[in-house]
């Protein structure tokens, strides 16, 4: 800990008259892991796409090994030796598992003189590296095929490929299970016992405190603060990155805004999945202002669980009760019209309409809804969509210039309000929530979550899936456990319940 | 916020299509203003247009849904074929001409729809695929041979015109007028964008994909359809070989008239002054007697170059 490796000092970064960076130092040693902190906004990524050379910074000047530069470029940083691992994932779905791995910079021999490919050298290398961060799949494999913690997995893989001296991890953990987190986890403190720097940006303030020695806490384009990790408590941080208090997410909000109400809406009895193989046998009851929470390993059925009550999935039994009512949804477009919602796992992927505006957004489901002939029959009405969604950005408190604004010019967390909103002037009985906080910061999380309850407190049952336990202890009243796409248990949720008695039941038994 | 700057990327978006007209028109005006801005020539470009802008409506939404279709110019044939035969049979050409346009043409057009659902298999091909079925068809019907002697009514109509307005023109306004009401004020049209923006999406907001699939195909059907009873009437018989390349000019309205080919994106207004674009080319080549062959090159050339324009300015 004598001379950092890398000193970035009085960073900014201006894109056109928005000043994304005002004045950024920060310090990355070797032998370290270095938690970069702040809300979504506060210039995280910009400042990494600086040191990653896809950036100029407009001022300030960046010393690595002793010397100066006033940028960097794609080349330089990558000679240099400072990989970057994205929160968006960069595989390739085409492709194979090798051929991700080594994408742009395959291994050549000489065969008779002409320049190869080396598929054994490739192939070795390649098991090697799936052997070092537990990946048990087949070189051969289409990443289409993969469940979405296998590729990050795999996109960690492919930037330690490059034996980099500083790797950046913008929220690699955001799909990754328990165990995949601790293998994570085990990999990044040997590369740092190996003298390779990491900076780690996350909103998750247990895991920073597992493995990060130093921190540095960003707002509003600005570096505030930065210090050793044990000197300082969660509260400190959390008040550093907001600059205000925030409501502690390990605290019950159950507690705070409670429901009470007895009887029970809505059953699932003996859902089945097509194959028979994801989804076996599932039955639970949920009662009215209940929020129902689903732990599980990724790849534990729980999305496709979600999928087959919703119509989306074809099942091979079981059935759907709401009201004592069978209402097994034949489509989606079934079950929004017998009361069900669904706030889907990835927003860009099957979320929202990049194409459309936050009204229009808002309204599409709705329009189906009373749309007649498979909601296609009726008139648009452009100033009611205007005035539902006015409606609803009061109630959810989007925040947004208009709502005619196009919805990709939202946050994250806006964007989540929007489809929230989505089903909610749909007026269902039960939602589901399926990771309805994946990528988005500390502070909208605890609005998400609130909402949540508001929603429970007003009689909608939920349904929430969530790969996040504090998430769940915080927000539900019930958790129910997946295990290899069965149903391993059901336990009420209280302050004595321990993330060990909800991973117990979801570890495989063997 | 910032209303009073002035947003050149947005005022692109909405009139940009304009713009390429009014240059087009401006730069043949020039060169031979003593025939082309004459109002006989101007209503001549807009007849010749009506087909194209037909065509290039059912495109649009073919696009819209980030497909394609390359069907239209064969059912434009099989369209205007089935129209002569049927008034060579008898029939009335009203009646004629709806099932001859409408009915066959919305059946073709099903037929590719079912067949996109069916297969999973991206429309280029299937369209592909039924473009040569459907010639095929054409040909065997007609024997290879032009059909005409049918009802002057039939002719005499489409070569008419209302206050001045040639009937042709008059019709592919009505459609359009429709299209764009569809398109922009009803449920049905909102979710064929929001199936062009995200597929995935749609479906888990409660769209019936498949649905909505083959009603666009149906559409694209029809407009080729309504253009084959068209064609037929303009050229007094029905042609086994009419609209052979049709769908490059159908694309080209679309995509001069800003549609995405990513899906989601585009306006039938702009799609309209695409097809008239087109038109214009074709007629000032014409004016200024540059040989058949010679105005396909000078067309491919001006549909990348007005592509790329409209790119270069979006970015």
């Amino acid at each position: 800990m004598t001379t950092p490796y890398i000193k970035m000092e009085g960073i900014a970064k201006n894109f056109g008259p928005v000043q994304a960076l005002k004045s950024v130092d920060l310090a990355i040693y070797p032998y370290e892991i270095h938690a970069l902190l702040g809300e979504n906004g506060a210039g995280k990524s910009t400042l990494m796409k600086i040191l990653s050379g896809i950036y100029e910074p407009t001022a300030g000047k960046i010393t690595i090994e002793n010397t100066e530069y006033g940028k960097l470029d794609h080349k330089i940083a990558a000679k240099l030796g400072i990989g970057i691992i994205y929160q968006e994932l960069s595989v390739i779905d085409e492709l194979t598992v090798l051929e991700n791995l080594f994408i742009g910079r395959l291994p050549i021999k000489k065969t008779f003189g002409i320049n190869v490919v080396d598929w054994n050298n490739m192939r070795t290398r390649a098991a090697i590296m799936l052997l070092r961060v537990g990946l048990k799949i087949r070189l051969d494999e289409k990443v289409a095929n993969l469940s979405i913690s296998q590729k990050q997995m795999l996109e960690i893989a492919k930037t330690l490929m490059l034996e980099a001296k500083v790797i950046i991890m913008d929220e690699p953990t955001s799909s990754l299970t328990y165990n995949e987190v601790d293998y994570l986890f085990l990999i990044m403190n040997q590369l740092r016992l190996d003298g390779t720097a990491i900076v780690y940006i996350s909103h998750k303030l247990n895991e920073i405190r597992r493995i990060c020695n130093r921190y540095t806490v960003m707002k509003d384009g600005s570096s505030v603060a930065s210090g050793q990790v044990e000197s300082v408590s969660n509260d400190d941080i959390v008040r550093m990155m907001v600059g205000r208090e925030v409501q502690n997410r390990f605290r019950s909000l159950k507690a705070e805004i409670g429901s009470d109400h007895d009887d029970i809406v809505f059953e699932v009895n003996n859902i089945t999945s097509k194959d028979q193989r994801r989804v076996k046998d599932i039955s639970f009851k949920v009662k009215k202002g209940e929020i129902m929470g689903f732990a599980g390993l990724v790849g534990s059925g729980r999305t496709e669980f979600m999928n087959c009550i919703f119509g989306v999935e074809p099942i091979s039994a079981g059935k759907v009760l709401l009201h004592n009512v069978d209402i097994t949804p034949l489509s989606p477009l079934d079950a929004l019209k017998k009361g069900m919602g669904y706030i889907t796992e990835s927003r860009r992927e099957n979320g929202f309409f990049d194409n459309f505006s936050i009204a229009q957004n808002i309204a599409i489901s709705k329009s189906l809804k009373d749309g007649g002939y498979k909601g296609v029959i009726g008139l648009v009405k452009p100033g009611l969509e205007r005035q539902l969604a006015e409606e609803q950005r009061h109630l959810l408190d989007l925040k947004c210039s208009s709502v005619d604004q196009n919805i990709t010019e939202l946050s994250g967390g806006n964007q989540q309000k929007v489809l929230i909103s989505k089903w909610l002037c749909c007026e269902p009985e039960v939602i589901i929530f399926d990771e309805p906080t994946r990528g988005i910061d500390v502070g909208a999380k605890a609005e998400i979550y609130k909402v949540m309850r508001h929603l429970a407190a007003s009689g909608k049952t939920i349904l929430m899936v969530s790969s996040e336990l504090p998430e769940i202890m915080t927000v539900c009243d019930r958790i129910a456990i997946f295990c290899e796409g069965r149903l391993a248990n059901i336990l009420d949720n209280n302050e004595h319940i321990r993330e060990e008695d909800i991973m117990k039941w979801a570890l495989p038994q063997s | 916020m910032e209303k009073s700057k002035f947003n050149f990327q947005m005022f692109w978006d909405q009139y940009g299509t304009f713009f390429i007209l009014a240059i087009i028109v401006a730069i043949f005006g020039s060169i031979s203003s003593e025939y082309f801005l004459k109002t006989n020539n101007i209503t001549q470009i807009l007849v010749q247009s009506s087909v194209t802008v037909l065509i290039g409506m059912g495109e649009f939404f073919a696009i819209l849904v980030a497909g394609i279709d390359l069907s239209v110019g064969a059912i434009l044939a099989l369209s205007g074929m089935v129209t002569a035969k049927l008034m060579l049979a008898g029939f009335d050409p009203i009646s004629a001409a709806l099932i001859g346009g409408v009915v066959v043409g919305g059946l073709l057009g099903a037929i590719n729809g079912c067949l996109v659902n069916w297969t999973g298999l991206h429309p280029f091909i299937i369209t592909l695929g039924t473009n040569a079925i459907f010639r095929g068809i054409t040909l065997v019907i007609s024997d290879a041979n032009s059909v005409y002697g049918f009802s002057f009514g039939f002719v005499n109509f489409f070569a008419g015109s209302v206050i001045g307005v040639p009937v042709p023109v008059i019709f592919a306004m009505v459609i359009a007028v429709i299209l764009w009401f569809i398109t922009s004020r009803t449920r049905l049209g909102r979710n064929i964008y929001a199936l062009g923006g995200n597929k995935n999406s749609a479906f888990f907001s409660g769209i019936d994909v498949k649905f909505h699939m083959l009603i666009v195909f149906i559409i694209s059907g029809i407009c080729a359809g309504l253009a084959g009873v068209v064609s037929t009437a303009r050229l007094g018989a029905a042609e086994p070989l009419a609209g052979i390349g049709f769908e490059t000019y159908a694309i080209a309205s679309a995509i001069i008239g800003g549609t995405s080919f990513f899906g989601g994106k585009g306006r039938i207004l702009s799609v309209v002054i695409g097809g008239l674009i087109i038109g214009t080319i074709n007629n000032g080549l014409n004016i200024l007697q540059v040989q058949t062959y010679y105005q396909l090159v000078v067309m491919g050339g001006l549909i990348i170059a007005a592509v790329a324009l409209d790119r270069l300015i979006s970015k």
